[in-house]
């Protein structure tokens, strides 16, 4: 289908062709460096009631890694609910879910089209996977909520155009954000929720093309060699549990170690997004 | 046949046949063409070369024949498919390195080079571009901040926010670089405690977030929650005897396990926002709520006070206005005051008075108007109704009588005749002088209401010209309601007296006695059609008398007068005709002069029914209507019922001349000011405002039945206002002459009783106790009767 109520670029877009300084070029010849150690997340920005039209909202951004040229993380969410179902829809004894998450068309690299593919659909419905073992559903039958997250910025490096094919490592970033945003958002929206969610990527990556693969929490495609699998988790952490669980990349079936590891590591860089939602909720109550 | 069918029809056999002819006969080759196909052989063998015996004659000659004789193409083609197969070859060779043999394939075909492409691709260096040649790109400047497009600045081009914003962002690099070199220092000397932070950070978690959290202490499954210093999970991160424990993750892992928790602790760290941050939502460090509300939509709620002054005060434009508006006011200022008028009502045209007007309000003279009018000596006046069934001559009479009384010349008349007689109604010439609209001329009955005056010695009338027609039945209830007695005129010849006493002379003379009119002059017209005969005269003298006495009419207020409209006799100049010598009574004028007028309500609050709304060079709005009471002079605040707007009176007439006032009875023309025409409509009750009519939707009323009553739709006629409505209920049936009551809550009335009903209207409507209305139903009169 087409979109008919905007006026959209040319079909046949092309990419604006990318000039290599001399010293670009060195700094990318060296790159591989990860300025933090293995198990340190960036740090990041959170703050509550940004859009005043909506009924919660939260703002979250994760600092660049400090190498020029590379964004870092932006996402924006808000929340309208619970409000009551349309009358069409039929009788739900719980509140009703709807999660959004859209990347802005200037959000990474590639330009992203107005209307939601399918990359953005599939984060939509892992955030309402993650979001629906937080809230407490029963305490709003026939009502909805929406949650609708903005990625602003994508997290992505604009001097990676050589090394292609490294979204699917972005998209898992993107959405430990995402769960976190709108974990922060619901909270300010006042739904009952039975704890802070916040989501946490951890990856198995080669640093070298020789070098023997090691476990490392928020990573950033562009500060590694190769991405082996990645691992995105939503943790519940005062009753420990985890509400949603995706895994991509190819591990070995026979190395069950290495699953559990890849969970405790998401489970870890979770657990430090939560703190960092805690204060930022913190503040707002106070 | 259409083109369809042509084609449906079209015998395929034939066409396909003359095709195969065609093939057929060019499936021989040309003798050119066979001439070009040996030339062309020869020329690729030669071009072949050795190849050529790699190839057979009718290979070359195929391949020709396909590439139309072209002899580098057939070649091209010859050495691709036969001498050098490439493709086929290639991976018979090299199994997996395709990309090197395809880089060897145009060395591997050994007569590439020919006149032909050498032409072509001349000066081209293949790959070994001399430096010169070279396009130079200039990259175009990045855009700061890493941001993904926005414009490309210039650093000395920066706007203050930008400048602000990347000073700040520069100190907060420079300050995170040296909190994290002491914060590093910090955890390695405290590395022990950091078991206590970890559980304080914990407490909030639970405290802020509910009570429900009471449970998760110990989950369902007695489970409890996830540290990474519990041993019990622990357990598992112990390095496994397979794995070699050199390697990185492992080695990270158990060696991390004590490090997590203080690098937990750097991250805790909330980051500073970024400049995009600290665009949006101000500098970072205020994360207050309160400055959130400088983003509601009321941005000069937070400027200082002398800012917020600036508009409380008049503008300087303002200051200017009013003071021109106050120089202009000064004639203006002037309000007529009436006398007793309540303070409210003067606060109100205060008001109404501060309006800037072309023309000033005009000045009362605050007279006695009741004073004035005794001390007058003026005539008495009067206005009388004609009715009587259509065609009873009714115009003609009146017509007649102003033009004996002089009021019209005979030259008017005169003219009218001539017309009329133009149209072949030489009758109606006289009915013309009243009847003066075109619709009514053509029809030759009177539509509505035409009024007249005229005066005699003693008295000056209004005459008040019903229409005689059923369908016209609502303009003649008007023309009653404003008069103070009627001529009922009645049409002597033969077969039309009897069909008017069923017709409209029985239902004109039940409403004028319902509307009031107690006096009654019975003018038995057209007498000369029958010879002046006395007998007729008294056979519709006793049965009209009978029947108005039964009407209500007492007889000492009904006299008959034979006339003749048409001819004037009787009516101002006694008869000359010998056969009505019988005849000694009064004229009709006469009898009109020792008519009594009926008392006028001279004290009791205005009231004005409003009969015309029109244009004047005077004013706007312009009304006429006759005072029903009370009275009025000039300047005079006035109120508009129903719409309840209000109006001053500029000037006005009565008769056709200017005067100060006017009083109950007399037909006068308001000229109003300061009011909408929209808001005055015919029908309207001008009143006065210390003392409004009141608007009612409801009311109680007496009536007499004309027919059978029961709680149904009815239009409600007074005057010249009628509004729909239905009758709710009958309340009780009473005795005609006593008005007790005879039965309670009776389910009808007959015709001819007396009961009190309750009429409800779909609109409000002015109306007050003591007037009369009139009900209709389906074009008929069904009752008529005073309001309680």
């Amino acid at each position: 289908m087409t979109d008919r109520r905007r006026i959209n670029g040319p079909v046949g877009a092309t990419i604006p062709l990318v000039f290599e300084d001399v010293e670009d070029y060195e700094q990318v010849a060296t790159k591989a460096a990860r300025s933090r150690a293995p198990n340190a997340v960036r740090k990041m920005y959170l703050k509550t009631g940004v859009t005043p039209s909506a009924s919660g909202s939260a703002y979250l951004e994760i600092e660049t890694s400090g190498k020029g040229g590379v964004s870092g993380l932006k996402l924006s969410c808000t929340v309208y609910g619970p409000r009551s179902l349309p009358r069409s829809s039929p009788f739900s004894p719980h509140i009703i879910l709807s999660t959004h998450v859209k990347y802005a068309p200037f959000a990474t690299k590639q330009r992203r089209g107005y209307l939601r593919d399918p990359a953005e659909r599939d984060l939509g419905s892992h955030l309402e996977a993650a979001l629906r073992g937080a809230i407490i559903a029963d305490r709003w039958p026939k009502s909805g909520v929406d949650i609708i997250v903005s990625i602003i910025e994508g997290d992505q490096d604009r001097e990676t155009s050589k090394t292609q094919g490294d979204e699917a490592w972005d998209i898992m970033n993107a959405l430990s954000g995402c769960i976190t945003v709108a974990s922060a958002a619901l909270a300010d929206a006042g739904i009952d929720c039975v704890d802070t969610v916040a989501g946490g990527v951890a990856a198995l990556v080669r640093d070298t093309a020789d070098s023997s693969p090691s476990i490392v929490v928020d990573p950033i495609p562009s500060e590694h060699e190769k991405i082996l699998a990645s691992c995105c988790v939503a943790y519940l952490p005062t009753r420990n549990e985890v509400t949603n669980l995706w895994y991509k990349g190819d591990l070995p079936a026979s190395d069950m170690e290495l699953y559990t590891k890849l969970v405790e590591k998401g489970i870890q860089a979770s657990t430090n997004a939560n703190r960092v939602l805690l204060e930022c909720l913190g503040e707002t109550v106070n | 046949m259409s083109r369809h069918q042509a084609v449906r029809n079209m015998d395929w056999h034939d066409a396909l046949d003359e095709d195969q002819a065609y093939d057929s006969q060019e499936d021989e080759l040309s003798a050119e063409d066979r001439a070009y196909l040996t030339q062309g052989t020869l020329d690729v063998q030669a071009a072949l070369g050795v190849e050529a015996s790699k190839v057979t004659v009718a290979q070359i000659e195929e391949s020709l024949w396909y590439y139309y004789f072209d002899t580098n193409k057939t070649v091209d083609y010859l050495v691709k498919k036969f001498i050098n197969p490439p493709q086929k070859a290639a991976p018979a060779v090299k199994k997996s390195d395709g990309y090197l043999l395809q880089k060897d394939c145009p060395a591997a075909a050994p007569i590439k080079p020919r006149q032909s492409f050498s032409h072509l691709f001349k000066d081209l260096p293949w790959g070994n571009i001399p430096k010169d040649r070279e396009t130079v790109f200039i990259a175009p400047q990045m855009p700061r901040m890493g941001l993904l497009g926005g414009s490309s600045s210039a650093p000395s081009k920066m706007s203050k926010l930008q400048q602000l914003a990347a000073a700040r962002k520069k100190k907060a690099d420079e300050r995170a670089a040296q909190e994290k070199f002491e914060e590093t220092r910090t955890q390695m000397t405290e590395l022990s405690v950091k078991e206590e932070s970890r559980t304080k950070e914990n407490i909030p978690i639970a405290g802020q977030f509910g009570k429900r959290l009471k449970t998760s202490e110990l989950t369902a499954e007695g489970r409890k929650p996830l540290t990474f210093d519990d041993p019990e999970r622990l357990g598992h991160r112990q390095p496994s005897p397979q794995e070699p424990p050199q390697s990185p993750p492992q080695g990270l892992e158990t060696k991390s396990i004590a490090v997590a928790g203080a690098e937990d602790t750097v991250a805790v760290e909330k980051a500073e926002p970024s400049a995009f941050a600290q665009t949006l939502f101000g500098p970072g460090l205020d994360r207050s709520i309160p400055k959130l509300q400088d983003l509601s939509p009321m941005p000069y709620t937070g400027l200082p006070p002398s800012a917020l002054e600036a508009f409380s005060k008049p503008s300087p434009d303002d200051v200017v206005l009013a003071a021109q508006a106050k120089a202009g006011k000064k004639t203006a200022v002037v309000q007529p005051k009436k006398k007793g008028a309540s303070s409210a009502d003067a606060v109100t045209s205060d008001i109404k008075g501060l309006k800037l007007e072309d023309a000033p309000l005009p000045k009362s003279r605050n007279l006695d108007v009741l004073l004035e009018f005794e001390n007058s000596k003026s005539k008495k006046t009067a206005s009388f109704v004609v009715v009587g069934h259509v065609d009873a001559g009714k115009s003609t009479m009146m017509g007649r009588l102003l033009l004996d009384l002089g009021v019209v010349d005979q030259r008017t008349v005169d003219k009218l005749r001539q017309e009329a007689t133009n149209i072949g109604k030489s009758s109606f010439a006289l009915a013309w002088v009243l009847d003066q609209r075109s619709e009514e001329r053509a029809r030759g009955v009177t539509i509505d209401i035409a009024t007249n005056r005229f005066e005699t010695d003693t008295t000056a009338f209004t005459i008040l010209d019903a229409p005689g027609h059923r369908d016209f039945i609502p303009n003649m209830i008007a023309g009653a309601s404003q008069a103070d007695f009627a001529i009922l005129v009645i049409d002597a010849s033969t077969g039309a007296f009897e069909s008017g006493l069923k017709g409209q002379t029985r239902e004109h003379s039940l409403l004028i006695r319902s509307m009031g009119v107690s006096r009654i002059l019975v003018a038995v017209n057209k007498l000369d059609m029958v010879g002046w005969s006395q007998e007729r005269f008294d056979e519709i003298k006793n049965q009209v008398s009978g029947f108005l006495s039964a009407t209500g009419f007492q007889v000492k207020n009904i006299t008959f007068i034979p006339v003749s409209g048409l001819h004037g006799d009787n009516l101002v100049r006694k008869s000359t005709d010998p056969a009505a010598a019988w005849y000694t009574g009064a004229t009709l004028v006469d009898e009109l002069e020792n008519s009594e007028p009926s008392v006028r309500a001279l004290a009791k609050p205005l009231r004005m029914t409003i009969s015309e709304v029109f244009r004047t060079p005077q004013s706007q709005v312009s009304v006429s209507g006759r005072l029903d009471a009370g009275s009025l002079q000039m300047g005079d605040a006035l109120l508009i019922q129903p719409s309840g707007e209000k109006a001053y009176v500029k000037s006005l007439q009565v008769d056709e001349a200017p005067v100060d006032w006017a009083v109950a009875g007399q037909n006068a023309v308001l000229h109003l000011s300061n009011i909408d025409p929209i808001h005055v409509r015919v029908g309207d009750i001008i009143c006065d405002p210390t003392k409004p009519i009141q608007c009612l939707d409801t009311f109680s009323m007496k009536a007499l039945a004309f027919e059978f009553l029961m709680p149904m739709q009815v239009d409600v006629h007074r005057g010249r206002m009628h509004a729909a409505g239905r009758i709710e209920e009958l309340t009780a049936l009473l005795d005609k002459v006593t008005g007790a009551v005879v039965k309670k809550k009776p389910k009808i009335a007959k015709p001819a009783t007396v009961a009190r009903i309750v009429v409800k209207l779909g609109s409000k409507v002015p109306l007050e106790a003591g007037q009369r209305v009139v009900l209709r139903s389906g074009g008929e009169t069904v009752a008529a009767g005073l309001l309680e």
